[in-house]
């Protein structure tokens, strides 16, 4: 078989009628089924399955409805399963190839519905002399979109395909489809594909001024925080409130961080919005991840006590429900829609005036260089003067200033070389790591205490509340292993090699001549 | 894989009838990916399928190995079921095979691989005795011989078995059943018991006599494409039950 294109895109205002005439004057062509569906397109937020070249229907017609992946380039399928229903998490799948495919490209993210598109599909064989099928044709004559043909070749029917490929290209003037009816789609509504991540990825320039930098840095978290407020609001997928969470964290740690580049006066008001806006979005954020380590919670109790945990599901499905009620009340206020207006008019207003400031003046890469520099040799210290009986405190500053160094790091990545950059974000990450876990295990010892106690209250069984105790024991006993990893982990953050690599990086220019 | 042979030293009991419907039978129900070859010049299974009985440089061509068999595989009009046609060649196939080292053992080496691509293959032979047949009887995992039960069959049963046992071909799963019965002879109905007295491993689902499946070589296809439901349809489904089970047996 010719390894050419099987999937052609029809001329403009070609009708599934004309086609069907056209073709019935060359072949004996048998309409083997005529069927109205709706197809849905369905991707992530963020486009995952698009990144991934793949794309995800939902076929619906009356007798049936099934979800589809297509190799978004060959535009094959790769897989098809009956389905009465899209689910909307991958959780919700039956086990097969559509799961898991989709478990490695979409993780805990929601597929949302992108457009839909009635169509027509038209089943066709093409028969010979003695009335025997010797190629299929699928045509899917869309609505209001140029309609689209699959050449089926039949094994051992070379000759029939390859006629059929002839007419469709030289004589019809047929193209080899480039793109899919999703993108026509997409294209016809003026949109592209969601160009989305939750990555920092702002690029700077050296030499720009460094309030100028800081203004774009703000600008860019703040587009992050509106593309994921609905999401957040219509709790779509746990991942829009925890993007929505990080460029909150990420403004504030600027606005703490980068003081005296812009007017610190002006800038108090954001400063206390952010933190309220911290405030109300954690706790339903804390409850999706209990909620979302639910079953890692359940697979550390043995088999026969893995039911008795039920009721702490409901405990915390009905938690997260009230919490997500509150937060949407607070994101819908006065307060916030007026603060966030603001914030954006202000920082789009001094885009476009000089400011002075005391650090204004300097250039972003000095600024990033000395302000990097400070951060590191904070981390270094606090974390050299941590022995093996230093107070639980001293590790969790710790855990403040590295996760202050790792802002400042990511804000200004684009300024140094990518290679050296990542490498020590990596380092930084780990250690991060380890006194991340020391104090989410510690954090999570205490929340389960406390719903523990409210389950007692709710009259839970005997049984549920050994299952809760059960889990705590566990959550102490992994805080300490993470307690004991630290030592040598730091010691690997700060080996020699790491500090003139900072160094050589970050020292501001005065201190490496001295 | 099972490789299962339709297979009688007499002609016209029904072999080709249970090859073809057998085969759309399982890739319909079971979903199986299946391979029916055509081994009988007279093309009768290419026929019910309305593909033409010609092969690409005939019966020496693979016999040779010059040509591999799944170049000449056919798609059905049927999902998941296709054909290696007959060919008029195939009428010395013996010979051909006859010229070959180790004709016998030829047939299976050729089939190995199609054994990654389908779960099903179905031979239809042509009747006889002959050195083709010991080459399916080698190549086959199941041998599914549909008898009529006249009074010749006991004999004809008889001397496949000791043929198989002389040969000691013991890989050779033997399935006998009754074809193109008349329930209302009576001697039908004698000699079946007679037999499954003898033999109680005949299987139990008898093919009856019925113009539907004669109507099979008007329609040009399964049983099953025209039919939904049905005496014959039906026999021949719960025939395939018994191989099914018989095959994971
Ligand atoms: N159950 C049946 N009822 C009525 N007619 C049948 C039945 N089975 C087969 N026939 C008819 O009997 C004839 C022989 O059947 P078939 O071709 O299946 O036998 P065969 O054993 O393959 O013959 P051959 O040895 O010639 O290959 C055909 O015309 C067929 O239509
Ligand atoms: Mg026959």
């Amino acid at each position: 078989m010719s390894a050419g294109s099987l999937y052609f895109k029809c001329p403009d205002n070609l009708t599934a009628k004309k086609f069907l005439k056209k073709l019935a004057k060359i072949v004996t062509l048998e309409i083997v089924a005529q069927e109205y569906m709706c197809k849905t397109f369905y991707d992530s937020f963020d486009s995952l399955l698009y990144t991934h070249n793949m794309i995800c229907e939902f076929n619906h017609s009356q007798k049936q409805s099934n979800m589809c992946l297509i190799d978004r380039k060959l535009g094959h399928m790769i897989a098809t399963e009956m389905v009465e229903d899209m689910p909307r998490f991958v959780g919700q799948c039956a086990e097969g190839r559509i799961k898991k495919l989709l478990v490695s490209s979409l993780a805990m993210r929601a597929i949302i519905p992108l457009c839909h598109l009635p169509l027509t599909v038209y089943r066709l064989n093409i028969l010979n002399k003695d009335q025997k099928i010797v190629l299929r044709l699928q045509l899917d004559a869309y609505d209001d979109l140029n309609h689209y043909v699959r050449v089926l070749p039949l094994k051992g029917y070379d000759k029939a395909a390859e006629k059929m490929l002839s007419v469709l290209q030289a004589q019809w003037h047929f193209k080899p489809a480039k793109s899919t009816a999703l993108d026509d789609a997409l294209k016809s509504m003026n949109q592209a594909p969601q160009s989305y991540s939750s990555k920092f990825q702002l690029k700077l320039t050296p030499d720009t001024p460094a309030n100028e930098a800081c203004l774009h840095i703000y600008l860019y978290l703040l587009k992050v925080i509106n593309k994921n407020e609905s999401g957040v609001i219509e709790d779509i997928d746990t991942e829009f409130l925890h993007d929505f969470r990080v460029a909150v964290r990420r403004t504030r740690a600027g606005l703490n961080q980068l003081k005296n580049v812009l007017p610190d006066n002006e800038l108090a008001q954001y400063a206390e919005f952010f933190a309220w806006l911290g405030q109300i979005t954690s706790t339903t954020r804390d409850l999706d991840v209990y909620l979302l380590s639910y079953q890692d919670y359940k697979l550390i109790l043995p088999a026969e006590m893995q039911a008795d945990l039920e009721p702490f599901y409901t405990l915390l499905k009905q938690k997260q429900i009230i919490a997500q009620d509150s937060l949407v009340e607070h994101l819908t206020s006065d307060y916030y829609q007026d603060s966030l207006a603001n914030w954006q008019k202000y920082l789009n207003s001094s885009v476009r005036k000089a400011i002075k400031t005391d650090m204004g003046g300097l250039t972003v890469k000095e600024l990033a260089d000395k302000r990097i520099w400070k951060m590191l040799k904070r981390v270094l210290s606090e974390g050299a003067a941590i022995n093996h009986d230093s107070p639980a405190e001293a590790l969790h500053d710790l855990r403040k200033t590295a996760k202050k160094l790792r802002y400042l790091m990511e804000f200004f990545a684009s300024l140094y070389t990518p290679s050296d950059i990542k490498l020590l974000i990596k380092s930084l990450k780990q250690l991060q790591k380890v006194l991340g876990d020391f104090q989410d295990y510690e954090i999570q010892e205490i929340s389960l205490k406390q719903f523990k106690k409210e389950l007692k209250d709710n009259q839970a069984t005997e049984n549920t509340l050994l299952a809760m105790e059960k889990l705590v024991t566990h959550l102490e006993h992994q805080r300490g292993l993470a307690r004991e990893k630290f030592a040598d982990r730091f010691n690997l953050f700060q080996k020699i090699e790491h500090q003139a690599q900072f160094q050589l990086l970050f020292a501001p220019a005065q201190k490496v001549k001295s | 894989m099972t490789i299962i042979a339709s297979y009688n030293i007499k002609g016209g009991v029904g072999k080709t009838a249970t090859a073809v419907n057998l085969a759309h039978i399982a890739s319909q129900k079971n979903h199986f990916k299946v391979l029916v070859w055509d081994l009988d010049p007279q093309g009768a299974t290419s026929y019910y399928f309305r593909i033409k009985p010609k092969v690409k440089g005939g019966s020496k061509a693979f016999i040779s190995g010059t040509r591999a068999l799944d170049g000449l595989i056919k798609a059905t009009d049927y999902e998941n079921l296709d054909l290696l046609p007959a060919d008029f060649s195939f009428r010395n196939l013996d010979l051909a095979l006859d010229g070959h080292k180790k004709p016998t053992q030829r047939l299976k080496k050729l089939l190995a691989p199609l054994k990654k691509e389908y779960d099903l293959i179905i031979l239809d032979c042509p009747p006889n005795i002959s050195l083709l047949s010991e080459a399916i009887f080698e190549a086959s995992d199941m041998l599914l011989s549909p008898m009529i039960p006249t009074t010749l069959s006991l004999r004809t049963l008889e001397q496949l078995k000791k043929y198989l046992k002389d040969n000691k071909l013991n890989h050779l799963t033997l399935l006998p059943f009754f074809s193109m019965v008349d329930r209302r002879k009576k001697m039908h109905n004698e000699i079946m018991r007679d037999i499954t007295d003898i033999y109680p491993d005949t299987l139990k689902s008898v093919i009856p006599y019925a113009s539907d499946v004669e109507r099979m070589g008007w329609e040009r296809q399964p049983l099953g494409a025209y039919m939904g439901r049905g005496r014959s349809i039906d026999a021949y489904r719960n025939l395939w039950n018994e191989v099914w089970l018989a095959m994971n047996a």
